[in-house]
């Protein structure tokens, strides 16, 4: 119950430039919220270590991606091995909840997983601290329409948050750890499906053998 | 981020007020009779100049086709013409032009249009600083002489630690600024009352001063001059004024990103971000700062100017630094300049550039740094990537090192930045290869990196390094320790020896080897593939020959390394004659 097992779960954030996912990262790592990031190049990761139920340890390896589409090129050197992928959108920009659905496409081929119908995807709704009449219009209905329709209607969880007031972000996070752990987990049972490819960032901090479920 | 959305998605309908006066009604006009009319370039031969010195002018554009042609082969056919159609025109803009206001609006005024307004849209919009706060001012001030904040999230040193630094850095730049206004002296250029426009042709003696740094009130007018700003802007009088007026109001897919971008450009610099001047308005919609406005000018009129690469995240941070030290026409032309020939297809729409200098950069560190190679060349079972993989498949740590490349290091402390940006201007793109290289050397030989490594695996290495290589470059207050290791010999790595010829040869070795591989893929998947990349596949001969060639770097020329057919050709020529 101690936590003897550290793991390392690497998970993607992924959305439209602009839809606050530098925030997102920051915000959940180190608790601070600035109007001053820069738009973000290339890509950028920070870790946490946090406790998921079950007194279990686990290491998240958050990686904040730019989100211009073109970048995408430039991705497939760090999906490979995501235990979990953020999808995010802003709720003033109704563009960036359509193309939800192109993010997940995205990091499911360039990711190369195993199931792609069981990997597990959250959806970050962000900006919910903007004054109501900036935000999308029937957003609840549209949000649906998304994920019933284009997402393929996988029940993926929905946390609606604000990066700038700390609302929901802890709580998205630490289902976001959950569900990589599972899906960790769920790749080591299956004796990992590996392929050639060099994948150093989803690394283990312990021995891979030593198997603790509790 | 959310404060951003919100001022971003105002400023959609901000800027427009402030439009009008560049590019209205009767100034519209000249712009179009410009446009069509290149006669009109006759009005910089009306001041009359004192001629320069004979020789001097043709000097300098042989110096400049120079590094036309060997800056990148993959360069676009026009721009050599352009270089040599223009000889005369560029020896008279150089003396005429005023430092401050664009050319466009000098024409504009030239051309008997009612230019109040332009002349203070160029006053308000694109005056760059030329003037600086004394180091007394700074050393008490949160920022630094450029506008930024001395300390940020960004960097990982004290203000205090800022200070040292500056207190002797200002000595070290009086020094140099006095042997610049020596070696302009002796070259009959004077310095005395205003920043230069004109400056000595390239030689060995100023290379050496360039790499010292150019006096950061000069630096516009000189990166300006030696990245060959003056041809373009001769060749394309009144382009950038027109392609403005056509452009403004216009919305679409670029201009969308554009404006969420910004206000994220440089929002800890006051020229940027209007809030940092100490006014207590909440509103940031109408503290719009001037250098936003012309930002977002330059980034759409060149997003409309180069539709292949329309706007790229990282364009932004390029116009920005270039702004505070250059109207926004030049700024203009500098960033054609930067895309087209220093840096090609880097932030086009696929980034194939991106692809191929960082497979450049990956051999060069396979070639040049082996042991760091050693670590970030491995796949996950410890295996060495082959240069196969490389090319199609870049290790992760490319991730950090492109976007050295696609900011241009930017990101770095400010004035190690700019000493970059002094010596890419004027030596090319092998500049950024070198200081790459010079930087990932000094990570591997950090004595905080080595100590991080013991006990761990290659796969925790790696991990580490990317987040070691991805926060050093921050720490490089001093930009005379980066410069000196790169170049010295002794006590140095000694970069300086990596040449342009190689980078060229790589980079045409890797851009075949990419499309031959490409295009192995696409015969094999019949994948989709824009028309775009079929044309590129196909000029770039991707049809022939073998996908197994290796490409060796000269020091391996003599190790029997199986060679590209065409670099063979052409190392065979180039050391025939060398032996002659």
């Amino acid at each position: 119950m101690s936590g003897r097992k550290k793991t390392l779960l690497k998970v993607i954030i992924l959305g439209d430039s602009g839809v606050g996912k530098t925030s997102l990262m920051q915000q959940f790592v180190n608790s601070k919220f600035s109007h001053q990031y820069k738009a973000t190049i290339g890509a950028d990761f920070l870790t946490k270590e946090i406790t998921v139920d079950g007194g279990k340890q686990v290491t998240l390896q958050i990686w904040d991606t730019a989100g211009q589409e073109r970048f995408q090129s430039l991705g497939v050197a760090f999906y490979r091995g995501a235990d979990c992928c953020v999808l995010c959108y802003d709720v003033t920009n109704e563009k960036s909840l359509n193309n939800l659905a192109s993010w997940k496409d995205e990091f499911l081929i360039q990711s190369n997983v195993a199931n792609p119908a069981d990997f597990p995807f959250i959806i970050i709704g962000n900006k919910i601290d903007v004054d109501e009449s900036k935000k999308i219009a029937s957003l609840q209905k549209k949000l649906n329409n998304v994920t019933s329709n284009q997402l393929g209607g996988l029940n993926y969880p929905v946390f609606e948050t604000s990066a700038r007031d700390a609302i929901n972000v802890e709580p998205a996070f630490e289902v976001v750890a959950k569900m990589a752990l599972q899906q960790e987990e769920l790749n080591e049972a299956g004796n990992d499906v590996s392929d050639d490819y060099n994948d150093a960032i989803n690394i283990h901090l312990e021995s891979e053998s030593s198997s603790c479920m509790c | 981020m959310t404060g951003d959305s919100k001022s971003s998605g105002s400023t959609l309908v901000t800027p427009v007020p402030h439009r009008p006066g560049n590019g209205e009604s009767t100034h519209s006009r000249t712009v179009s009779a410009v446009s069509h009319n290149y006669s009109l370039l006759d009005i910089y031969d009306s001041p009359s100049p004192p001629p320069p010195p004979q020789g001097f002018g043709h000097t300098q554009i042989d110096e400049n086709t120079g590094s036309v042609d060997i800056d990148d082969i993959l360069e676009q056919p026009d721009i050599t013409a352009s270089t040599n159609d223009n000889t005369d025109l560029e020896i008279k803009t150089v003396d005429d032009e005023s430092t401050n206001a664009s050319i466009a609006v000098d024409l504009s005024s030239s051309t008997q249009t009612s230019t109040t307004a332009s002349t203070n849209d160029s006053q308000q919009f694109t005056t760059p600083i030329t003037s600086y706060p004394n180091s007394e001012t700074i050393l008490k001030s949160k920022f630094d002489r450029y506008g930024f904040k001395k300390v940020s999230s960004q960097v990982n040193y004290s203000n205090d630690e800022y200070n040292d630094w500056f207190v002797g850095y200002t000595k070290y730049s009086s020094v140099i600024k006095k042997k610049w206004t020596l070696l302009l002296k002796s070259n009959g250029l004077k310095s005395s009352t205003s920043p230069p426009t004109r400056f000595p042709p390239k030689s060995d003696k100023v290379k050496k001063l360039i790499r010292k740094g150019i006096p950061p009130e000069w630096r516009g007018n000189a990166w300006f001059f030696y990245a060959g700003g003056y041809e373009r802007l001769n060749k394309h009088t009144g382009v950038y004024e027109r392609i403005v007026k056509d452009t403004t109001g216009i919305h679409n897919k670029d201009t969308e990103v554009i404006e969420r971008d910004l206000n994220r450009t440089f929002p800890d610099n006051i020229y940027f971000n209007k809030s940092l001047q100490g006014s207590n308005t909440t509103n940031e919609d109408i503290l719009e700062a001037s250098t936003i406005t012309s930002l977002r000018r330059v980034l759409t009129a060149f997003a409309h100017y180069q539709p292949q690469i329309g706007y790229c995240q990282s364009l932004n941070f390029l116009v920005g630094l270039l702004l505070l030290f250059m109207s926004e026409e030049r700024a203009f032309w500098m960033l054609v300049i930067l895309t087209e020939r220093i840096i090609p297809k880097v932030h086009s729409a696929n980034l194939e550039g991106v692809h191929i200098d960082q497979g450049v950069l990956m051999l060069c560190i396979k070639e040049y740094i082996p042991h760091l190679w050693s670590i970030l060349g491995k796949n996950f079972e410890g295996e060495q990537l082959s240069e196969d993989k490389i090319l199609t498949r870049l290790p992760p740590i490319t991730l950090v090192t492109s976007s050295w490349f696609m900011s241009v290091f930017i990101g770095l402390p400010i004035e190690t930045t700019l000493r970059i940006w002094d010596i890419l201007w004027y030596e090319g793109s092998k500049t950024l290869f070198r200081v790459s290289l010079t930087i990932s050397k000094m990570c591997l030989e950090n004595p905080e990196f080595q100590v991080s490594r013991q006990n761990s695996n290659s796969e925790v290495e790696q991990i580490e390094l990317f987040q070691f290589m991805q926060n050093f470059p921050k720490t490089i207050l001093d930009p005379n320790i980066l410069v000196d290791h790169c170049f010295k010999k002794i006590g140095g790595y000694g970069f300086g020896s990596l040449s342009q010829d190689e980078i060229n040869q790589c980079r045409e070795f890797v851009s075949k080897q990419r499309a031959k591989l490409n295009n192995k893929k696409h015969t094999a998947l019949t994948a989709e593939m824009s028309d775009d990349e079929r044309r590129a596949l196909e000029t770039a001969g991707a049809f022939d020959g073998d996908i197994h060639d290796v490409y060796g770097f000269h020091r391996s020329i003599m190790s029997g390394v199986v060679w590209n057919k065409n670099i063979s050709n052409i190392m065979k020529k180039k050391f025939t004659k060398k032996s002659k």
